[in-house]
């Protein structure tokens, strides 16, 4: 109460409010000091009749409720989300509940662990009715590219001129939001992925940034909100500090695809994961990441349209949504999993290579731990140790070690480890020559 | 609910604005002070509507503040238990409705909408009656019964229920579309 400091209540108005509340109360009954649990009571008495009843619905519905629909406030379980610190079924205070903040739709809501798994499963059988699935989608490096004004670059300053109006957002793709002092460059390509995307896919934000960054990118890249609406996920409502997690997530894991730059972040869902190349526009966001060279705004450029990282990778959504749909979902309709698609199609990108790696990691290094090695699995290539006749591909940055000299004498590939790379973020096995350990060394 | 009920406040002033307009200077401050505020007990205070009196002034020590016991009237809004309330709708999700009322919000459980009504999702999210005669989305106005209340210093959250008989959708903003 914030006028108990420095205010004194008359007395007639605290009689005032004793009296009304009394008066609101349904069948005010005698004069108890109580009203709250003289409620509960007459409720309790109302419910014998009901008991057994209202028991089997609980098991069923969680929703313990009498035939007459009414909440009944002893046995409320509170399975179900919390608004203002009150169980929405039965209004009481439940500070205590453990659940977790979903401040993405309502600064004061939050939900249980076993109402989150409910509103999962019925929002999931509605939405495979709907033939769609969820893509939670990375803002930084994924969908576009921010820079703070401050860490522009001499050779970037032209673009401040030609920012975008912020009136015509739809039109535009280079922003300038005083509000945040960032200049934001959207990925070429990004709003025809939004279009087509959503109508395979419920779409989520989920960043790193702050709320108030991510509900700026937000408006950027969906003006009209018929994406995100009530679906950005920012740094504040993350569960554990430099990871995010689906928990926060209204969607089952097993209908989740996610687009991401960062591998790290995901550690419990990589499954979901597909890892995009970043897009670094600015020359201030290649730097962390060890780009030396001039970026792409400094050398006036940018990524392709048609057959960038976002084209690409709608390409692969489309293919996971139908075989999802025609085949996953058609034969298995309670377990389908899209994770498992997933794995499918990537594992066909490279099924037919045999690869030997050659001096790619430090010696005495497990190989099968190697990110590379899995990576290569994960696209359906077989690794090896050992050189023999079915080998296809050797993996080295050097020319002059034994395999890759065997490779070059049996006419066999010879390819930089980053033939592997582009493999997976292209999602298509990548021509040999373009990857030659001569070409990229350095 | 409104009430329109007499208050007490004690108000502190600066000497600065003692002079012929202290009375004003003091009605200033305690409509700037109080009105938008929330207590737990009387709820939101919509607006002074008159002060009955003012007090004598008290000479704080060491500061040269004067208090002054100021008795005024003024209109609450708050919500109880078991009311009725007319609100309209802010939002609409898979878990309920979120609902305004005045300075008051109110969340609509799924749980607690009539089961015939089912979630539909889209550009424009809403509960619908299979029959599609009864729409609830944004903007539109219900009907609801508060089932519980909080009053903090600035904001009142209910929870409100449709789940029982002449509850629910009073106007419905998609309905002619
Ligand atoms: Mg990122
Ligand atoms: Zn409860």
């Amino acid at each position: 109460m914030s006028s108990t400091t420095d205010s004194v209540h008359s007395v007639s108005s605290d009689e005032f409010a004793t009296l009304i509340e009394k008066e609101l109360e349904w069948n005010s009954s005698e004069d108890e000091d109580d009203i709250e649990s003289d409620r509960i009571k007459r409720r309790k008495v109302e419910e014998l009749d009901n008991a057994e009843e209202s028991q089997e619905a609980t098991s069923i519905a969680m929703v313990p409720q009498t035939s007459d629909g009414a909440v009944n406030l002893e046995t409320c379980l509170h399975q179900a989300p919390i608004f203002g610190g009150m169980c929405s079924l039965c209004g009481q205070f439940v500070k205590d509940h453990p659940a977790v903040s979903l401040g993405y739709i309502h600064k004061h809501l939050k939900v249980g662990t076993e109402e989150m798994n409910r509103i999962r499963g019925s929002d999931l059988k509605s939405l495979l009715r709907g033939r769609k699935l969820i893509l939670v989608l990375d803002l930084d490096h994924t969908l576009l590219n921010s820079t703070r004004i401050d860490d522009v670059s001499a050779e970037e300053e032209y673009l401040i001129k030609q920012a975008d109006s912020l009136q015509d957002i739809p039109n535009g793709s280079l922003f300038k939001v005083d509000m945040i002092r960032m200049l934001t460059k959207l990925r070429p390509f990004v709003r025809t992925f939004l279009k087509e995307a959503s109508s395979l896919f419920e779409l989520f934000i989920y960043t790193m940034g702050e709320r108030f960054y991510a509900t700026w990118m937000a408006k950027l890249l969906d003006p009209e909100e018929t994406y995100f609406n009530e679906k950005v996920i920012s740094k504040d409502d993350c569960t554990q500090e430099h990871r995010k997690s689906l928990d926060v997530v209204l969607g089952a894991d097993n209908a989740v695809l996610i687009l991401d730059d960062t591998e790290a972040v995901w550690s419990r869902h990589r499954e979901n994961l597909i890892l995009m190349d970043r897009y670094h526009f600015f020359a201030s966001s290649g730097r962390p990441f060890g780009h030396s060279g001039k970026s792409l705004s400094e050398l006036k450029r940018d990524e392709n349209e048609k057959d960038g990282a976002l084209a690409t990778v709608l390409e692969v959504l489309k293919r996971i949504h139908e075989m999802f749909f025609t085949q996953e979902y058609a034969s298995n309709p309670t377990n389908a999993d899209v994770r498992k698609v997933l794995k499918k199609i990537r594992a066909e990108v490279l099924k037919d290579c045999r690869l030997v790696f050659s001096r790619v990691w430090k010696l005495g290094e497990r190989p099968h731990n190697q990110r590379l090695w899995e990576m290569a699995q994960q696209l359906g290539a077989t690794c090896d140790t050992e050189l023999d006749e079915s080998v296809t591909h050797v993996v080295s940055t050097d020319t002059g070690t034994d395999k890759a000299r065997w490779a070059v004498q049996h006419k066999n590939f010879l390819v930089h480890p980053r033939w592997i790379e582009a493999a997976n973020y292209l999602w298509r096995r990548q021509p040999e020559e373009q990857f030659s350990v001569n070409q990229i060394k350095k | 609910m409104f009430f329109h009920i007499v208050l007490e406040r004690n108000m502190q002033l600066h000497p600065r604005h003692f002079g012929p307009h202290l009375r004003d200077k003091l009605v200033a401050k305690l409509m700037k002070d109080v009105e938008g505020t929330c207590s737990g007990r009387h709820g939101f205070v919509v607006a002074i509507t008159g002060v009955d009196n003012i007090g004598k002034g008290l000479i704080r020590d060491g500061t040269g503040f004067v208090t002054f016991p100021v008795k005024y009237q003024c209109v609450v809004f708050r919500p109880f238990k078991g009311e009725i309330l007319e609100a309209v709708v802010t939002m609409v999700n898979k878990m309920g409705f979120f609902a305004e009322a005045g300075p008051v919000q109110i969340f609509v459980s799924n749980h607690l909408i009539p089961d015939d009504m089912e979630f539909q999702a889209g550009d424009v999210p809403n509960y619908t009656t299979s029959d599609g005669s009864v729409k609830i989305q944004k903007e539109s106005e219900v009907r609801l019964k508060i089932i519980g209340t909080r009053v903090d210093a600035t904001e009142i959250f209910c929870i409100g229920t449709i789940k029982d008989d002449f509850l629910g959708v009073i106007n419905d903003p998609g309905a002619s579309s």
